[in-house]
């Protein structure tokens, strides 16, 4: 595959113009950081904007807790990210690179500072380095400006969007295919996921666009017992049911997210599971907005009691509301991704839920 | 117009500046504590402070026009924009001046606030702290009612109303149920 098995080399950049916006839009190539956004039509928005003052964020942060992907991507291609960064700062004309990475993700930082060290382009004096904060909204693209900007990873109200003030906040990923695509002419084609749960080979895998998620599974070495459903997205995603999942193309109308496929064994509690990641998600609130804030909070209590002393209707029913109401009511998604991702559940273990006994075990997820 | 009439309407409306302007004072402290109840919606505090303020305008513009177009007292207009200009009762009226200018420029801000932000608007929005009690002296010292019983217990009403609720919102700190939460989570995404 196009960007895991081919080995990292450092070769002169091709040489990229304006039209490469062109080729990029032609591509069909979608963000890999989670809202499937179309690349080219943001290229077209920065480089409209920029002055020679456009800054390019190089998008490592990988704040969602199931996803290893830009990880893996980062210690194996740092050189083709850095393709894709310089590529981006050449045809937006570009002032400034940011190499946007996790603090925790240590290999994946060192392994990109190696390589930039090995640059000798003029591009190599535009960047620099901040580490992100490991929390689940430091990856949001504004989030990701307030701190370069402010030095605090706090999403902010949005539009204006990044692109519109000419600054490209990249996915890793998203920029090794672009880079792909200027030294080929194509796309890989591929996406990147990271399976998670109850398979044998937990980890990062490279796949085709258009296979569908049981054959992903498959090359992850198949599920290690049933899986009762599966999480598509990470836990800004969904719950499936499996059939649905197997079928499930992998591609950029699929809803994939950062391309984390989760599955859950039999043997798991769902209501204790989706508690648990309620109670994270609620707890990663940036508390800027009271919806946010009380109403997440509000949702983990409720599944929460609803997980430790059993099921009972009156949670039932304001967790069913709740999640409705709590959408597009704080400044970011970071609401509605958790309300979504609560619905699908409240849908998809609808048993469970109706069904959960006050005896049951209170686990927390691993 | 007869000359007296004008003279009441200025005093009569200088009155009801000084209520309405502490109401709009004592409303804006009751809207930073996030005041609510049954009956009283958190959003009624915000839109009496902001709509009882517009209004204050509109008296404040009566006392000040009718105070200078009344010829018994020959100010003319330099004494009504120009602080401390008046030839009469300087000191004193020119603190009415200097308190309108410094309301307009609050109200103004207000009103303009999307284009200035957040923070500018919140600092000179503090000016209030020196409008009111600088309208509340100007009164004191130039009034022609000061001393008659009900205009001494409006007027003392009116500053142990500002007074009481300052001291309450100082006394209960911040009300941002947010606060907390807010602060901790900057001091870990850095």
């Amino acid at each position: 595959m196009a960007l895991l098995d081919e080995a990292d080399v450092l070769a002169p950049l091709p040489r990229v113009g304006p039209h490469f916006i062109d080729a990029l839009e032609r591509s069909g190539l979608f963000g890999r950081g989670g809202a499937s956004f179309p690349t080219g039509t943001k290229w077209r928005a920065v480089t409209q904007r920029s002055r020679g003052d456009a800054v390019v964020v190089v998008n490592g942060s990988e704040g969602e807790p199931q996803s290893k992907k830009d990880r893996v991507l980062m210690s194996k291609r740092p050189h083709l990210i850095l393709d894709g960064a310089f590529i981006a700062a050449r045809v937006l004309r570009a002032r400034r690179i940011v190499l946007y990475i996790g603090d925790r993700h240590i290999a994946a930082r060192d392994s990109m500072l190696g390589a930039l060290a090995q640059r000798t382009e003029p591009e190599r004096g535009m960047v620099s380095l901040a580490a992100a904060p490991s929390r689940y909204v430091a990856g949001a693209e504004s989030a990701a400006i307030h701190f370069i900007n402010s030095g605090v990873a706090t999403p902010t109200t949005v539009p204006p969007y990044p692109f519109e003030l000419a600054t490209l906040v990249q996915n890793v990923e998203t920029l090794a295919h672009i880079a792909v695509l200027a030294r080929t002419g194509a796309i890989p084609g591929t996406v990147l996921l990271t399976v998670a749960g109850g398979v044998s080979r937990q980890g990062v895998i490279e796949v085709a666009t258009g296979t569908t998620i049981a054959e992903a599974i498959t090359h992850a070495g198949g599920p290690i017992e049933v899986p009762r459903a599966v999480l598509v997205g990470g836990y800004f995603g969904r719950w499936m049911e499996n059939d649905e999942a197997w079928r499930l193309p992998v591609a950029c109308e699929s809803g994939l997210g950062c391309g984390v496929v989760g599955i859950l064994p039999v043997s798991r509690c769902p209501v204790c599971d989706v508690a648990a990641i309620m109670r994270y998600l609620a707890g990663e609130s940036s508390a800027q907005c009271g919806p946010c804030f009380f109403g997440l909070r509000a949702l983990a209590e409720g599944c929460t009691r609803i997980a430790s002393q059993g099921s009972n209707p009156a949670d039932l029913r304001r967790l069913q509301r709740w999640a409705v109401d709590v959408r597009g009511r704080g400044a970011c998604k970071h609401p509605d991704g958790a309300a979504i991702f609560l619905s699908s559940a409240l849908t998809v273990f609808a048993r469970e839920f109706e069904q959960h006994r006050s005896d049951h075990r209170l686990r927390q997820i691993a | 117009m007869s000359t007296s009439l004008l003279s009441y309407t200025t005093r009569g409306a200088g009155a009801v500046s000084l209520v309405l302007l502490s109401a709009v004072v004592i409303l804006g402290i009751l809207s930073t504590q996030r005041v609510q109840g049954p009956l009283w919606p958190r959003f009624l505090t915000t839109g009496l402070h902001r709509n009882l303020a517009l209004m204050t305008i509109v008296f404040l513009a009566l006392h000040i026009v009718t105070a200078v177009v009344d010829p018994y007292t020959n100010l003319g207009w330099a004494a009504a924009l120009i602080p401390f200009s008046s030839y009469y009762r300087t000191f004193w009226l020119g603190l009415g001046v200097v308190s309108f200018e410094l309301f307009l420029a609050i109200v103004v801000t207000s009103l303009l606030r999307g284009y200035l932000g957040h923070r500018t608007w919140r600092v000179i929005h503090w000016l209030t702290y020196a409008a009111w009690p600088i309208g509340v002296v100007h009164g004191l010292g130039t009034g022609t009612d000061t001393l008659s019983a009900w205009m001494l217990a409006i007027t003392l009403a009116c500053i142990a109303g500002v007074a009481i609720a300052l001291v309450w919102r100082v006394s209960s700190g911040s009300s941002d149920p947010l606060a907390d939460a807010r602060a901790s989570f900057r001091r870990e995404a850095r």
